[in-house]
């Protein structure tokens, strides 16, 4: 009892030694990774050059399915882009002490996937030129105006809030003094750790992280504004908006647990990732998953209940139609397994949220096709148009993206601290003192008669 | 040491007041129905819904607390448990008008024109038999849950055992999900098919973020009057206050997140058969009161509660919970009344009867309920924290 009043808690010690190790040294498996990833990366072009000699022929796009996947594909990466920022900004928000090592990966993955979240639209395009259109013509009442204003000041605001909790670990790394000085000498922008640079930091971090939450609701909102605009049968629905927003965090919780496994398991971290963290994310998901489902149900139901004979005409494709297989694998996905795997407390293991986020992954990805094609290939004043198929272009287009974002990921943590470093640091020297602190308000006399 | 048992428990108040608001309510009531039987059916389903809400969303707060486990909310507890005794009393005054007056609702009634062009599953769903049949199912389910809460925090305070929060946070699972699907269909039922050709997805959820707005709005109200009048005041300070504010600012900014997605669509589609929800109530007298709406639900506290002080500020708050519990009734009368009364807006005695009469109602339930039990869940396992809380 006595050492126990003397060492109020265990010391935990640590140089973050091994933190620095993904970035000071390179292994095979690396140069392996980057060359899988780059292939695809290659056949992107490939196919992106094809397109653009050829024209939009060349895919599986039709009159009237103007978008196919790219725009499923535009829809699902912002989604994911969700992942960091609100994440991260809600669990800081809120002080929840097991944010301080996932925050940075789920950073990382909003400034990158938003890149292709973007290029998407770009390459839906014809005449990729043609997309300064949109500014240069500008149509205030439309909403595709209102997603490039959207996006743009949430990939701003992403930047400055990936790279603001960056400066510390840049710091670090300039001192240290092994490779790309010169880097890291320009991005430290001077820090030298003092109280005042702190206080500023931990202010300008917490400005960002409120107005971040407010901006990335409107990106998804104004997302879904672009189809519940339209009068498009399906499309002009009003919960659009929150279950667009809805889904986007949902996608971008499993999207974070995929990459926090994979990092955990490359860069033997997991003293740093521990099961809390994957038990922690694992319940916000199935929280995640309900809300999903809910919002699924009211759309779908309160159409039925509707009974307008378009609407009916294309849920009906959706329900036993063309399109039934995928719209039931998505519940599947969505809901059945992960609420399966989820629902019982001793699968939220690292495993079985892994388990469950591959098919959360897949399952919104459908989500968002099954939202973008049926409507469009079933308009009001048109005969129906049968299916639509991508084809290959589209298909190694969409692969290269996601090949992409992934390298890029990749590249982003041989260059910097995927772990927030000075974060875990803090957390280690001042929240627990803080917490010792206050919970000793609580306990009247401690030990005393020990 | 926390003290125990009885000087923490409510005295029954001189409650004169709230008999003397009740008996105004009764008045108003019986002198609309005779007077004006469709205003006297109009106002009872309006103030049984608000009710009815209340206490769903007493339930939900506490339920949401057990869920995240949160701690810092522990200290006023008792609150939100005992405005959940209005669900109840809603019910029973909406079980009346559906079954003593369903022709409030136009397809009740085969004859009439509206109810002649319902087809396929609106047909089925929107008939009488299966509406009363789903109407008692969705009030059972949510009356046992929340009954099953309020009871295993109660018993915690006779023999401190935690295994009484591990019941509270499996029952409020349950009511959680099945809330969340029953009173997005509720609304649907009870408030949408009051025009049963206009539609909306979000209606649903329309209506639960201003129930629980609403509901916060009272909650705050009867934490600061508690805490005002009895022990309670030891226990809740600022910190709790001041989170109490966040949410209300929270959720009002969420209300009118939802309430725009659900406008702006309708408004910029302009499809004839959505659209005629909104143009009725923007036409004429109705248009103010639109407009006030929009003010009472969001501008009035956005505004008001953008400082750090004013949440921490009791006499403030008290004020924002006025204003947005004034706007919740505001709201509920821009969904029922124009479906009911059409062309120009109805106010008059009738309405500001049944108002007060709510009050008196909401009040007499809720003291009854908080005086059955401690004013504190003295053996929380979390009041500690909850006591010790700081922002």
């Amino acid at each position: 009892m006595a050492q126990l009043a003397e060492t109020p808690y265990p010391p935990l010690s640590g140089n973050d030694e091994v933190l620095f190790h993904p970035i000071e040294r390179t292994t095979r498996g690396f140069y392996i990774t980057v060359a899988i990833l780059l292939f695809f990366t290659v056949m992107m072009v490939v196919a992106y050059i094809t397109q653009l000699r050829e024209g939009l022929g060349v895919t599986g796009l039709t009159i009237p399915v103007y978008w196919g996947i790219y725009i499923t594909n535009f829809v699902f990466f912002i989604g994911i882009s969700h992942a960091g920022t609100l994440i991260s900004a809600i669990l800081r928000i809120c002080h929840a002490e097991w944010r301080r090592s996932i925050t940075r990966a789920a950073e990382v993955i909003t400034v990158m996937v938003l890149l292709f979240g973007a290029g998407s639209v770009i390459t839906d395009l014809g005449r990729p030129d043609r997309a300064l259109n949109v500014i240069l013509h500008a149509n205030f009442r439309s909403p595709l105006l209102w997603d490039v204003c959207s996006i743009t000041v949430y990939m701003t605001g992403s930047v400055i809030y990936l790279y603001l909790p960056l400066i510390p670990d840049i710091a670090m790394l300039r001192d240290r003094g092994k490779k790309w000085q010169w880097l890291y000498r320009l991005l430290a922008f001077g820090w030298s750790g003092t109280e005042r640079q702190h206080r500023l930091l931990e202010k300008g971090i917490a400005v960002m992280a409120i107005l971040v939450i407010p901006i990335a609701i409107s990106v998804h909102t104004v997302v879904s504004w672009v189809f519940a605009m339209t009068v498009q049968p399906m499309w002009h629905s009003t919960i659009f908006g929150p279950y667009f927003v809805v889904g986007a965090i949902f996608s971008g919780i499993a999207a974070l647990l995929i990459a926090l496994a994979i990092i955990r398991k490359v860069y033997h971290l997991e003293e740093y990732l521990k099961e809390i963290h994957f038990r922690n994310l694992g319940q916000l998901l199935l929280v995640m998953s309900l809300l999903w489902f809910y919002f699924t149900f009211a759309e779908h139901l309160t159409t039925f209940y509707g009974n307008e004979p378009e609407e009916m005409h294309i849920l009906m494709l959706k329900l036993y139609g063309p399109y039934s297989l995928l719209f039931w694998a998505m519940v599947i996905f969505c809901f059945i397994i992960p609420v399966g795997i989820l629902g019982i407390p001793k699968w939220r293991n690292v495993t079985g949220t892994i388990t469950a986020s591959a098919f959360i992954v897949v399952g919104m990805w459908l989500e968002r096709f099954i939202i973008v094609v049926p409507s469009l290939a079933n308009p009001r004043l048109m005969p129906s148009q049968g299916i639509y198929l991508p084809s290959w272009v589209e298909i190694f287009i969409s692969l290269g993206f996601f090949s992409t974002f992934i390298l890029f990921y990749v590249l982003f943590t041989k260059f910097f601290p995927i772990v927030s470093i000075w974060e875990v640091k803090e957390g280690r020297e001042k929240s627990l003192q803080e917490v010792h602190e206050r919970v000793r308000t609580y306990i009247p006399h401690p030990l005393k008669e020990g | 040491m926390v003290p125990n048992d009885s000087e923490f428990r409510l005295r029954v108040a001189s409650s004169r007041w709230i008999q003397v608001c009740m008996a105004i309510g009764l008045i108003a009531l019986v002198g609309a129905g005779i007077a004006d039987p469709s205003r006297f059916w109009s106002n009872l389903l309006l103030i049984s819904y608000l009710l009815l809400g209340m206490g769903l969303a007493g339930t939900f707060f506490v339920a949401l607390q057990y869920m995240s486990g949160a701690s810092w909310s522990v200290a006023f507890r008792r609150i939100p448990e005992a405005l959940s005794s209005a669900l109840p009393v809603g019910a029973i005054g909406m079980l009346v008008v559906f079954f003593f007056h369903p022709s409030l609702y136009p397809w009740s009634q085969a004859a009439s024109a509206e109810g002649e062009g319902l087809t396929g599953f609106k047909a089925a769903w929107l008939s009488l038999p299966f509406f009363w049949v789903r109407s008692v199912i969705y009030i059972a389910l949510w009356f046992l849950l929340s009954k099953l809460i309020v009871r295993s925090s109660r018993e915690q305070d006779l023999d401190d055992s935690p295994r009484h929060t591990r019941s509270s946070i499996r029952y409020s699972a349950m009511f959680l999900v099945a809330f969340g699907f029953t009173f997005w269909l509720a609304s649907m039922d009870w408030i949408m098919s009051l025009e049963p050709h206009w539609y909306s997805t979000m209606f649903g959820l329309y209506n639960f973020s201003g129930l629980f707005l609403g509901g916060l709005a009272a909650i705050i109200l009867l934490v600061l009057w508690i805490s005002k009048t009895t022990g309670l005041r030891d226990f809740v300070n600022e910190e709790h206050l001041h989170d109490l504010g966040k949410l209300l600012f929270a959720f009002s900014t969420f209300w009118m997140y939802i309430w725009f997605c659900q406008y702006m669509l309708i408004w910029y589609a302009n499809i004839t058969e959505e659209s005629i929800y909104y143009i009725q109530r923007l036409h004429g007298f109705w248009e103010p009161i639109f407009l006030l709406n929009i003010f009472l639900n969001w501008i009035i506290p956005f505004i008001v509660l953008l400082p750090v002080s004013s949440k921490r500020s009791r006499s403030t708050l008290a004020k924002v919970a006025i204003v947005v519990l004034a706007g919740r009734w505001v709201d509920l009368y821009l969904m029922i009344f124009p479906a009911l009364h059409g062309q120009t807006p109805v106010f008059g005695l009738w309405e500001i009867g049944s108002i007060v009469g709510a009050c008196g109602l909401l009040l007499f339930f809720f003291q009854r309920a908080l005086g059955q039990a401690s004013l504190v869940p003295l053996n929380d396992p979390r009041l500690q924290d909850s006591l010790h809380y700081h922002n």
